[in-house]
C-alpha cells in the first residue's frame, strides 16, 4: 500500500496592497466613514487540496483510487487591529504574526481592519462576519467586552481576544471565545540582569505607557533583575526611576521623558513600554554625541538599527504560532475555549533548556525571545543571562521568587514582603500586580 | 535641585518641544487674521512629517524642508478654494482636510509606496534607506559668542536651524502685520471683509495669501517634528499637535510675538510633567500638570468673551465667516 502526496496550487489571489493603500486615501478624502472598510487588505487566498492516491494490491489485478479532497476545512480569519499595521510597533507585530501563521497552514484566507477605535470594535467584527470570516481575532484589550458580546451573537463562529482576560475557559465568555496573550516579564528580568551588568551609575530607568497591572510587573521584573546584577557586581542596591506617558505612543513625549531620567536622574540603562524607538534613539544620540554612554533595548521587534551603539538586548514577540494554533484548531474542528499565556520555552520544537554553551538566547524561536545580546555585556553576565534564559524554557527559575531578588524575599515601597522565602509568584499575581518593588524610587500614580 | 545647569536643560527642553507649537501657530496667526480657521492644521502637520521623513532620506534636509513647504501650500490651496471660493463651512472642510491628511500621510508612508517614491526621487538609495522609519536629525549649531550667555545662551542659541528660523519668523511676521500696510490689510480682512473690500483690499487674494502662509508653516512644524526634534516615523505621529497649536493662537491673542512665550509654555508643561514625576512633585496624579496649557487657554477664552477686552486685543471679527460680495 502506498500513499502519495501532491500538493497542487489552485488559486492565487491577490489583492495587492498599493490598491488598498489607495483606497485609504480615497476613504479619508470622502471623510474618514469609508476608511473603515477601505483599510482592509485581503491577503492572498491559497487553497490547497491533496491528491490522495491509494493503491490496493488485490489477489488477480490492482485497482487505483485517486480521490481529491481537501486536507482540512478552510479557515477564513479576520484581525481586528488598534493601530495601523505600519506603526512598527504593537500592530505591526500582530500583522507579522498573521502572515507567519498564514505560510504555515494549507487552506487560510486571512483578511485584516486596521485603525479601529476601541467603541468600534463591534461594527468591525460584525463587517467580517458578514464577509464570511469565522474566525475573528481581536487584538486589543479594548475590544474584551464587544468580542464577548460577538461570540454570544454568534454561537457557531470562533473568536480569540488578545491580550484580555475572558474567555470560555476562565468561564466568563462563552466557549466559542479563547482569550491568548504573549508574556514578556521573564524577558524584562533578563534584560534587567544586562542593565545591572553594565550600568555605570546604578541608576536604570523606565518610561512607561499606562500605569496597569501589565506594565507594573515588567517594570518590576526589569528592576529585580538591574538590581540582581547591579548587588552582585557593588553590592549596592540599584536605583530605579520611572517616567509615565500616559499614552502607548507619542514619540516626541517619549523624547522627553527619556531625556529627563538621563538628564535629571542620571540614568545610563533605559527600558521602555512604548511603541516606538524613540527611547533607544535617544540613548544613540547621548552615547553617539553628547559623550554619555546610555543603553536601551529592543520591543516588540528587533531595533538595533535604531541605535547601533546602544542597544544592549530586548524582548521580541511573535504572535504567529498562536494564531496557527487557532487555524488549526478551526481548520480540523477541534475546537475548544482555552486561555493562553505563552512565555519563554512555550512553542518551541524542543522545549529542553540547553546547556549555557549552546543556549539559542538572543535567537528567533517561540512566541516570546530576547533580542542579539550585545558583546558589551560582560561575558560572565551573557553567560548568566542565557542560564536563566534556558532554565526558564522549563519554567525551572521564575523572577518573582527570592531566588530571582539573591535569595531575599521581595518587598514592595512600603517594606511588606510581597514574596516569602519558598514562594512564586501566580498567575493571579502577576495578573493584578499593582505594587512597586522596593528598588524603584518613583511613586507609583493612582489610577 | 533649582542650579543652573537644570533650569538651562528645562528651558533646552521647553525650547526644543514648543517649537512645534511656534511654527504651527505662526502660520495659523496669518490665516485667523484674515479670518479663515484652519483646522486641517493637524493634517498637514503630519503630511509634513511624512514628506519631511521621505524626502530627508531620498535627497537631504535641504530639500525636504522646501517640498515639505510646498505639499503644505497645496493642501492649503485646497482649503482656501472651498473656504474662499466656495464660501462652504470651514469647520467642516478643515476637519475633512485633517483626515485627508492623516490619510494620505499614512498612504505615502506605507511600505511599497514609500519605496517606490523614494526609488523614483534617488535610484542609488541602499536596500536598508528603503525600510528604515528614521532619518539623519539636523545638527544643533551653536551661536558663537550668544551660546555663551548664562542660563538663557545654551538653551536659545545652541539649536537647530528650524528653531532659529522660528525665532525670525516670529519677529519678521509680527512686524508685517502690525506695521505694514500689507499687515494692516490682511487685518482688515479678517475684521470686517466687506469694508476692506470698499477700501480696495482684495479679500480674497489676501485670505488666500494667508491660509497658504499658514499651511507652509503648519507643514514646516510637522518636518520640525521629525527632523529636527524626534526622527521616527510612525503613523499619526504628531498625536494632537496641530490642534495644540490651534488652542495656543487663542493663547497668544492671535499675536505673532506672543505666540513664542505661549509655544514655550506648552513647551515647558510638556517638560516639567516629566522632569516632576521625577522630583517626585504631584507623582501621584501626573495627569494634573497636562491640562494646565488648556486651562490656561480656557481661562484666556473666557477673558476673550468681554467685549472690552475683545475690541483691545483685536480678535478677528470675522473669523471663520465667508465674504460674498453681493
Amino acid at each position: 500500500m502506498t500513499l502519495e502526496k501532491r500538493l497542487t496550487r489552485r488559486k492565487f489571489l491577490g489583492v495587492s496592497t498599493g490598491a488598498a493603500a489607495g483606497a485609504v486615501a480615497a476613504g479619508a478624502i470622502i471623510g474618514g466613514i469609508a476608511g473603515y472598510f477601505a483599510g482592509q487588505s485581503t491577503a492572498p487566498t491559497r487553497e490547497v487540496t491533496r491528491t490522495v492516491t491509494t493503491t490496493v494490491a488485490g489477489p488477480a489485478q490492482t485497482v487505483t483510487k485517486t480521490v481529491e479532497k481537501p486536507v482540512t476545512e478552510k479557515v477564513k480569519a479576520g484581525y481586528v487591529y488598534v493601530g495601523p499595521v505600519g506603526d512598527f510597533g504593537w500592530t505591526y507585530a500582530h500583522d507579522q504574526g498573521r502572515k507567519w501563521a498564514d505560510a504555515r497552514q494549507a487552506n487560510v484566507e486571512s483578511t485584516y481592519i486596521e485603525s479601529v477605535p476601541e467603541a468600534e470594535a463591534a461594527g468591525a467584527i460584525e463587517t467580517l462576519l458578514a464577509e464570511g470570516y469565522e474566525l475573528i481575532i481581536t487584538t486589543s484589550f479594548g475590544y474584551m467586552d464587544a468580542t464577548a458580546e460577538m461570540a454570544e451573537k454568534n454561537p457557531e463562529k470562533y473568536f480569540v481576544h488578545i491580550s484580555g482576560y475572558r474567555s470560555g475557559a476562565a468561564g466568563n465568555a462563552p466557549e466559542n471565545m479563547s482569550a491568548a496573550f504573549a508574556e514578556f516579564y521573564q524577558l524584562y528580568y533578563l534584560n534587567g540582569l544586562a542593565a545591572g551588568a553594565v550600568t555605570k551609575t546604578g541608576v536604570v530607568g523606565y518610561v512607561a505607557a499606562h500605569p496597569i497591572p501589565e506594565v507594573i510587573r515588567h517594570i518590576n521584573a526589569f528592576v529585580l533583575g538591574a538590581n540582581y546584577a547591579y548587588k552582585k557586581r557593588t553590592g549596592k542596591n540599584i536605583k530605579a526611576y520611572v517616567n509615565w506617558l500616559f499614552s502607548w505612543f507619542d514619540p516626541g513625549k517619549t523624547r522627553t521623558a527619556a531625556v529627563s531620567l538621563i538628564e535629571e536622574k542620571n540614568a545610563d540603562v533605559l527600558a521602555f513600554t512604548e511603541d516606538s524607538p524613540t527611547t533607544l534613539q535617544v540613548a544613540e544620540e547621548y552615547t553617539t554625541q553628547k559623550g554619555k554612554q546610555v543603553w536601551s533595548f529592543s520591543h516588540y521587534s528587533d531595533m538595533t538599527q535604531y541605535g547601533p551603539n546602544s542597544h544592549l538586548t530586548g524582548q521580541i514577540v511573535n504572535w504567529g504560532p498562536l494564531y496557527l494554533e487557532f487555524y488549526r484548531m478551526v481548520a480540523t474542528g477541534t475546537w475548544q475555549s482555552v486561555d493562553i499565556w505563552t512565555r519563554i520555552g512555550d512553542y518551541l520544537p524542543w522545549r529542553w533548556r540547553l546547556p549555557v554553551e549552546k543556549s539559542t538566547a538572543g535567537k528567533p524561536e517561540g512566541t516570546v525571545y530576547l533580542a542579539p545580546l550585545n558583546p558589551a555585556i560582560p561575558s560572565e553576565w551573557q553567560l548568566e543571562i542565557k542560564r536563566r534564559y534556558e532554565e526558564m524554557k522549563e519554567l525551572l527559575f521564575e523572577p518573582f521568587s527570592p531566588e530571582g531578588n539573591l535569595d531575599q524575599p521581595i518587598r514592595d515601597q512600603a517594606g511588606e514582603v510581597r514574596i516569602g522565602p519558598g514562594e512564586r509568584a501566580d498567575h493571579d499575581m502577576l495578573w493584578t500586580m499593582d505594587w512597586f518593588v522596593e528598588y524603584i524610587e518613583s511613586e507609583l500614580p493612582k489610577v | 535641585m533649582a542650579d543652573v545647569a537644570w533650569i538651562e536643560s528645562v528651558l533646552s527642553g521647553a525650547v526644543q518641544a514648543g517649537t512645534v507649537y511656534l511654527l504651527a501657530s505662526l502660520g495659523e496667526v496669518y490665516a485667523e487674521r484674515s479670518g479663515i480657521l484652519n483646522l486641517g492644521l493637524e493634517g498637514m502637520m503630519i503630511l509634513g512629517v511624512a514628506v519631511s521623513f521621505i524626502f530627508t532620506n531620498a535627497l537631504g534636509h535641504g530639500a525636504a524642508l522646501l517640498v515639505t513647504m510646498l505639499v503644505g501650500g497645496l493642501i492649503a490651496l485646497i482649503l482656501a478654494f472651498m473656504a474662499v471660493s466656495l464660501r462652504l463651512n470651514q469647520i467642516v472642510v478643515g476637519l475633512a482636510l485633517t483626515l485627508f491628511g492623516l490619510g494620505l500621510s499614512g498612504f505615502i508612508t506605507s511600505a511599497e509606496i514609500r519605496k517606490g517614491i523614494l526609488l523614483s526621487l534617488n535610484p542609488n538609495l541602499s536596500e536598508a534607506a528603503l525600510v528604515t522609519q528614521q532619518a539623519p536629525k539636523l545638527p544643533n549649531i551653536a551661536i558663537p559668542v550668544l551660546s555663551d550667555i548664562p542660563l538663557i545662551g545654551e538653551p536659545l542659541f545652541n539649536q537647530n536651524i528650524l528653531v532659529y528660523l522660528s525665532y525670525i519668523l516670529a519677529i519678521v511676521m509680527w512686524f508685517v502685520l502690525f506695521r505694514t500696510r500689507f499687515g494692516l490689510s490682511l487685518r482688515s480682512v479678517g475684521e470686517n471683509p466687506a469694508m476692506a473690500d470698499a477700501m480696495g483690499v482684495n479679500v480674497y487674494l489676501m485670505r488666500y495669501i494667508a491660509t497658504v502662509i499658514g499651511g507652509m508653516l503648519g507643514a514646516l512644524a510637522g518636518a520640525y517634528l521629525f527632523i529636527g526634534y524626534q526622527p521616527f516615523w510612525q503613523e499619526g505621529m504628531t498625536q494632537g499637535r496641530g490642534f495644540i497649536s490651534l488652542a495656543l493662537v487663542i493663547l497668544a491673542t492671535w499675536s505673532p510675538l506672543r505666540a513664542i512665550l505661549g509655544a514655550y509654555l506648552f513647551g515647558g508643561v510638556e517638560v516639567l510633567q516629566f522632569r516632576l514625576q521625577l522630583l517626585g512633585v504631584g507623582a501621584q496624579t501626573p495627569q494634573f500638570l497636562l491640562m494646565l496649557p488648556y486651562l490656561v487657554t480656557i481661562a484666556t477664552l473666557t477673558l476673550l468673551s468681554f467685549e472690552g477686552v475683545k475690541k483691545r486685543i483685536g480678535v478677528p471679527a470675522a473669523l471663520a465667516t465667508p465674504y460674498s460680495r453681493e
